[in-house]
């Protein structure tokens, strides 16, 4: 396939100054165009309003960002009017529903929360143990455990409605019809602002094969959602397969708003006495910091060959990581594992990338965007082949 | 529940392997219940990912001090154990729901087996606090795991049984429940799976001739309660601490879950401290933790 250069499109506003040492030279061939699609940067808005000025406990020498962040513009379109206040989400899976970290965390302040996987009846989940430490990460297999879509909306989307930071829904299934039954029902509900499909699910009319290493079938489903809602909809990509490109090529060419990459990493662990698998389920999904480089990989081809807004996911535990994640073409990320952790990172990221943008002067976090990309779209590098034994 | 910067104040061997650890932070010492928890972040360098999960040992609102104890497993309690006086750790609690004790219970059995002991010696205090009666059995391997008395207040009856005979009562610690079953009101447990199954499966064929039920009976019977809820957990003659791997701690994961009679059950949230009957005695056989 050929890759597509990614452009990325000036904000309006000074042309913020390349002075600083560690910024990359100006590539002056990449002409600020208007793309066929909505940008994936709005231009500056109006400031957000003051945070509040005193916060649930925040970690002892954990710096408050200084006041220049303010000034930074940091929101971003996702596609289809949802419009964040800034690039900093959290993983479904690891936040629940928004309610349980509320104690600790200012949640109003978060880009946006993408909630515990849904599906159209209740599931109770994997067997345990669901969960074990592996170096530099953890392995999952919670099984999609949840209320079913009537419970979730019931329980929680008046609270959501109430709340500043979107609430966007990740949903699961296993055919075509139980994703658009459960989009349907999230369609025009108030507190839903948008939808990320969690595909890495066995698709039972095709024998158990993930939606999201067939390509055909993950377009299918796609374009089935597409048609049955107007919300905005990212679908979440599998880093469990060969070549990402001509899926997240279909998928794009589907319907999608916006794409996140990457789901966890299929992987096992044994017991300590080596009589078995560890998890209930034997099969976990790897996440954290270990997975970073494969995500890295993966949001740096996808980001070349589609024009909409990639989500970068996996391993984010500082601001290197959203840079690196921005560097390499994703326009937003979404903080994950770290949170068991450090449950105010997100919070203190959305600080310390404004800072960073004041810091060199930019007055939005755009300019932050693809500039790892290969110039030309053609280098060798971007074929994305050679590095696979 | 809150993030709590917490000031390590002392920190000694108790026991070969096993720590007690002192921290000064006093919005912890506060509000913690019996049965509740703290989950600890670890260094940065370590490259590990997940906190810790530690039972509030002690508890002192007026020194503001918490005590953890923990065996040493693996390199998050290896760093914790490494960690000096002055030093200061992340720690976010009190999370879940601690032991509940029936108003009326004034005899009180605690079965502890090995380092389970550490969640129910918070307990220990608040009964006595109360005026209440306690008993503490306390099982483990040989007299190199006997849990010092001098940590105990001299008000608790504590008997001790070894698998080797060198201490107390040669066999398991459930040995010597049926002496006090009929003396209990309620009991309480923390220990290995193989031993709270013992005590549920004894504790399940008296059902109703035991303990605060009993009480209820004799004054006519209280109103009947959904098993499984709060109210059922607290008038339960048995309430055990369970353990499993943790993620978030705070219910938002759920990886934490156990199976119980209904489902699964969120130790973080729904636990740590079960009713005996809440809990699928058959489907949480033989799960295993990790190293943490
Ligand atoms: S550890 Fe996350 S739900 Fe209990």
């Amino acid at each position: 396939m050929k890759a597509k250069k990614r452009v990325v499109t000036y904000g309006k506003g000074v042309p913020p100054s390349r002075g600083a040492a560690s910024s990359p030279a100006p590539k002056t061939h990449r002409t600020p165009t208007v793309r066929t699609i909505r940008s994936a940067i709005v231009e500056p808005r109006s400031a957000p309003p003051p945070r509040p000025a005193s916060s649930a406990a925040r970690p002892v020498g954990q710096p408050v960002a200084g006041p220049a962040r303010s000034a930074v513009d940091l929101s971003v379109d996702l596609g289809r009017g949802l419009v964040l206040r800034n690039p900093i989400l959290v993983a479904s899976g690891t936040f629940g529903y928004g309610v349980e970290y509320a104690d600790v965390v200012d949640i109003q302040r978060i880009g946006a929360i993408c909630c515990k996987g849904t599906t159209l009846r209740p599931r109770q989940g994997n067997r345990p143990p669901r969960v074990t430490e592996t170096p530099g990460g953890m392995l999952n297999s919670i099984g999609l455990q949840n209320p079913g879509v009537d419970a979730v909306l019931e329980r929680y989307a008046t609270q959501w409605a109430g709340w500043q930071v979107p609430v966007i829904v990740n949903v699961a299934g296993e055919s075509i019809e139980d994703y658009v039954g459960v989009v349907r029902k999230l369609d025009l509900v108030p507190g839903i602002a948008g939808v990320e499909l969690n595909i890495s699910c066995p698709n039972v009319g095709k024998g158990g094969l993930q939606f999201a290493i067939d390509q055909e079938a993950a377009a299918a489903v796609t374009r089935a959602v597409r048609r049955a809602t107007e919300l905005p909809l990212i679908v979440k990509l599998s880093p469990n397969v060969a070549d990402i490109r001509p899926i997240a090529a279909a998928i794009a060419a589907a319907g999608a708003d916006a794409l996140s990459a990457v789901n966890t990493l299929s992987g096992m662990a044994l017991r300590a006495d080596r009589s078995g698998p560890f998890l209930g389920n034997t099969y976990g999904g790897l996440s954290g910091p270990a997975i970073k480089p494969v995500a890295l990989r993966i949001v740096y081809e996808v980001a070349q060959v589609v024009d909409i807004p990639v989500i970068a996911i996996g391993g984010v535990t500082g601001l290197d990581d959203v840079l690196d994640y921005l560097a390499a073409g994703a326009v937003a990320v979404q903080v994950g594992t770290a949170i068991f952790a450090d449950p105010t990172l997100p919070v203190r990221l959305v600080d310390q990338l404004a800072t960073e943008c004041g810091r060199r002067g930019l007055a939005s976090y755009e300019l932050l965007i693809g500039t790892a990309l290969p110039t030309r779209p053609n280098a060798a590098s971007s074929k994305g082949v050679e590095y696979r034994p | 529940m809150q993030l709590v910067d917490a000031e390590l104040q002392e920190s000694r061997q108790v026991l070969p392997g096993q720590w007690l650890q002192q921290y000064h932070a006093p919005a912890l010492a506060v509000s913690a219940r019996a049965g509740q928890f703290v989950h600890l972040r670890t260094g940065d360098w370590s490259g590990l990912v997940l906190r810790r999960p530690f039972t509030i040992n002690t508890a002192d609102p007026a020194t503001g001090a918490i005590s953890l104890h923990f065996r040493e497993v693996g390199r998050g309690t290896a760093w914790l154990s490494r960690l000096r006086p002055g030093e200061r750790i992340d720690m976010l609690g009190p999370l879940g729901q601690g032991f509940q004790v029936d108003s009326r219970s004034r005899h009180l059995l605690l079965v502890a087996g090995g380092l389970g002991i550490a969640d129910l010696r918070l307990l220990v205090d608040e009964a006595l606090r109360d005026g209440r009666q306690v008993v503490l059995l306390y099982g483990c391997r040989d007299a190199s795991e006997v849990y010092p008395s001098s940590l105990l207040p001299d008000e608790v009856e504590y008997l001790v049984a070894t698998d080797d005979g060198s201490v107390g009562h040669r066999g398991f610690v459930t040995d010597l429940v049926l002496d006090y079953e009929a003396w209990a009101d309620q009991a309480f447990a923390c220990g290995p799976l193989p031993m709270l199954r013992t005590l549920a499966g004894l504790v399940a064929g008296r059902k109703g001739r035991l303990g605060v039920a009993t009480l209820g009976r004799k004054r006519g019977g209280g109103r009947s309660v959904p098993p499984g809820s709060p109210a059922a957990r607290k008038k339960a003659f048995l309430q055990v601490a369970m353990e499993q791997n943790m993620g978030c701690a705070v219910g938002a994961c759920l990886g934490c879950v156990i199976w119980g009679v209904n489902g699964p059950q969120r130790v973080c949230r729904e636990g740590p401290v079960f009713a005996f009957d809440e809990i699928d005695w058959d489907a949480t056989a033989g799960a295993a933790t990790h190293k943490r």
